[in-house]
């Protein structure tokens, strides 16, 4: 049968020589692999630092023990009004997303103001309520909840303390972005040396294609013929790729290890060169998938790729 | 069998291009051997190719084998070349092949059992006088060896239809003899069989009904 393959006269191993298109797929992989490495590390160093510091946001209340103004619409039991502060930690207490509300006790506050006080002396300082409330994750009450506050305590200062996280994550957000981007280019111009490596293997073998198509070889034959060997050199280059890439995430992972897993002793211990294969278990789960998915990745970009560029071409042919 | 119905063919553009073939209406049942005659530039050779499909008319209505080749898909028109067989003026034989391999193209492709390849190529190089030549490659043969390996790389498949653009112009007398023989020999068997030429000595020796072209138009049609 082999035989049979390889004497249809298209003579593929000439047409499309087993260096060129490996090399430059390995090599798009490559890079392929660093981008998606980059996009998730800094994915997931996004997802720590979000997290770690934790959405937090101080409310100051001035002259928390005086009475708040009334509502617009007058409660029926007209008691004495209610404080300032105990408006504010009713209203907390029912917004959706808030964990707690914490109210900072006099020594607290005192603790944290002990620098400023000490120096002016001043001990009878009128001093605001303080109040440390923690939201869910993702949520950020300030900005429905201080219009609702202020109508009924004016003067209350709200501060998100989640400025460096959302930094961040923005941060992180724009990395990914052009980890996407790349990838997307990279994707673009393999695509691109697919095709011209195609086209020139079209041309030169344009007279065998000629007279084969004229005895009866369809389009679908002569376009999967030219496209099995494509996708066997993709795959190939892919596999190179992607098996370079390894030992440079390895060493990368490393670098970054103090930034992305603090106080994991594991991670931060120096690598052990004698045995780098120890140190892949650190690399993340998602960086080991892409590596694994670049292959057929690149393997089933070199197929569609070239069945569209040869049945374009075939075309041609009455 | 083919039928051409008011079948026009220009190269290039097919409004601004010199026309090859005019107004050309011909019905010729299934089997038997017929000229295709002309003086050069008549047309020949472009009748041949839309008969072997390797062409598109530009105008009119195309019938080959049962098939209306106009309205047909890609891959019906595939199939149909394979029941069509064609030995062109240039011979088309692949350099790098040797003689075994492009004899035996058109049953690979056909995906048939490499034995009975095997078996069908020595058969026929036997007939066309090659038999010792098979792994020679088509640049080491002489111009009319080369002319017998293309025929019979025509005729391997048994094609229902078969055209023949000057098969005999690079073959001494003996062989051009045989070669007819074969031809008239596989028409009585059923091929429908198209031979152009322009060498009148050969037609007046082997009479068969003839087609005549000239300057693009059908002036006879003694089919
Ligand atoms: N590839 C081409 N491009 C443009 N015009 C062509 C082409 N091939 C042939 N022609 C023109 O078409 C006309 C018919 O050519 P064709 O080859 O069919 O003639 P023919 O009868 O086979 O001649 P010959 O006996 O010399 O082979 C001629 O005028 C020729 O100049
Ligand atoms: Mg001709």
């Amino acid at each position: 049968m082999a035989r049979q393959r390889y004497h249809d006269g298209l003579a593929l191993r000439q047409a499309l020589p087993g260096r060129f298109l490996p090399f430059l797929v390995g090599a798009m992989s490559f890079l392929a692999a660093l981008a998606l490495a980059g996009g998730i590390a800094a994915h997931s160093l996004s997802q720590r630092w979000t997290h770690g510091a934790g959405t937090v946001t101080t409310m100051q209340v001035p002259a928390p023990d005086d009475p708040a103004s009334r509502p617009a619409t007058p409660a029926p039991s007209s008691g004495p009004p209610p404080t300032r502060i105990a408006v504010v930690l009713d209203l907390l207490a029912t917004t959706p997303g808030i964990v707690s509300a914490h109210r900072l006790t006099d020594a607290e506050l005192r603790a944290l103001l002990a620098p400023w006080i000490e120096q002016t002396g001043e001990q009878t300082l009128p001093l605001p309520a303080v109040i440390e409330v923690r939201a869910l994750p993702g949520h950020n009450p300030a900005p429905d909840l201080l219009a609702q506050l202020q109508a009924r305590v004016p003067g209350v200062v709200m501060e998100h303390d989640s400025v460096w996280s959302d930094r961040l994550a923005a941060l992180a957000g724009s990395l990914q972005g052009c980890a996407l981007l790349a990838v997307l280019i990279v994707m673009t111009v393999a695509v691109c040396v697919v095709m011209a490596a195609t086209r020139a293997g079209l041309q030169t073998r344009r007279q065998a294609i000629a007279l084969i198509h004229s005895l009866g070889a369809t389009d679908g034959y002569i376009s999967g013929r030219f496209a099995s060997r494509v996708t066997l050199l993709a795959l190939g280059g892919g596999l190179c790729g992607s098996v370079l890439a390894l030992p440079m995430l390895l060493v990368m992972s490393q670098l970054a290890a103090p930034f992305s897993a603090l106080g994991d002793p594991a991670a931060t211990a120096p690598m052990d060169w004698h045995d780098p294969l120890s140190r892949i278990d650190a690399l993340p789960h998602a960086l080991l998938w892409v590596l694994l998915a670049l292959p057929p990745a690149a393997g089933l970009t070199g197929w569609i790729t070239t069945q569209m560029t040869v049945r374009a071409w075939l075309r041609r042919l009455p | 069998m083919f039928r051409l119905h008011d079948v026009s063919y220009a190269y290039g553009d097919s409004r601004t291009g010199q026309a090859a073939l005019s107004h050309v209406s011909l019905d010729v049942p299934q089997g038997g051997f017929r000229w295709l005659l002309g003086p050069s530039g008549a047309g020949k050779s472009s009748l041949l190719s839309i008969l072997s499909l390797e062409a598109r008319a530009s105008a009119g209505m195309v019938e080959i084998l049962g098939v209306p080749v106009m309205q047909a898909r890609r891959g019906a028109l595939a199939r149909l070349r394979r029941r069509i067989g064609s030995v062109h003026q240039d011979f088309r034989l692949l350099a790098d092949l040797n003689v075994f391999d492009n004899v035996a193209l058109p049953l690979r492709l056909q995906h048939r059992a490499e034995a009975e390849i095997s078996h069908e190529v020595h058969a026929i190089m036997k007939w066309v006088g090659l038999e010792n030549r098979l792994d020679a490659l088509p640049p080491q043969l002489s111009g009319g060896e080369q002319q017998r390996v293309a025929i019979a790389r025509a005729v391997i498949y048994r094609p229902a239809l078969l055209v023949a653009d000057e098969p005999t112009n690079a073959l001494d007398e003996r062989q051009a003899a045989r070669l007819l023989m074969m031809f008239h020999r596989l028409a009585e068997l059923g091929t429908t069989i198209v031979v152009a030429t322009h060498n009148d000595a050969i037609v007046r020796k082997y009479p068969a009904p003839a087609i005549e072209l000239a300057r693009g138009h059908l002036v006879r049609d003694y089919t």
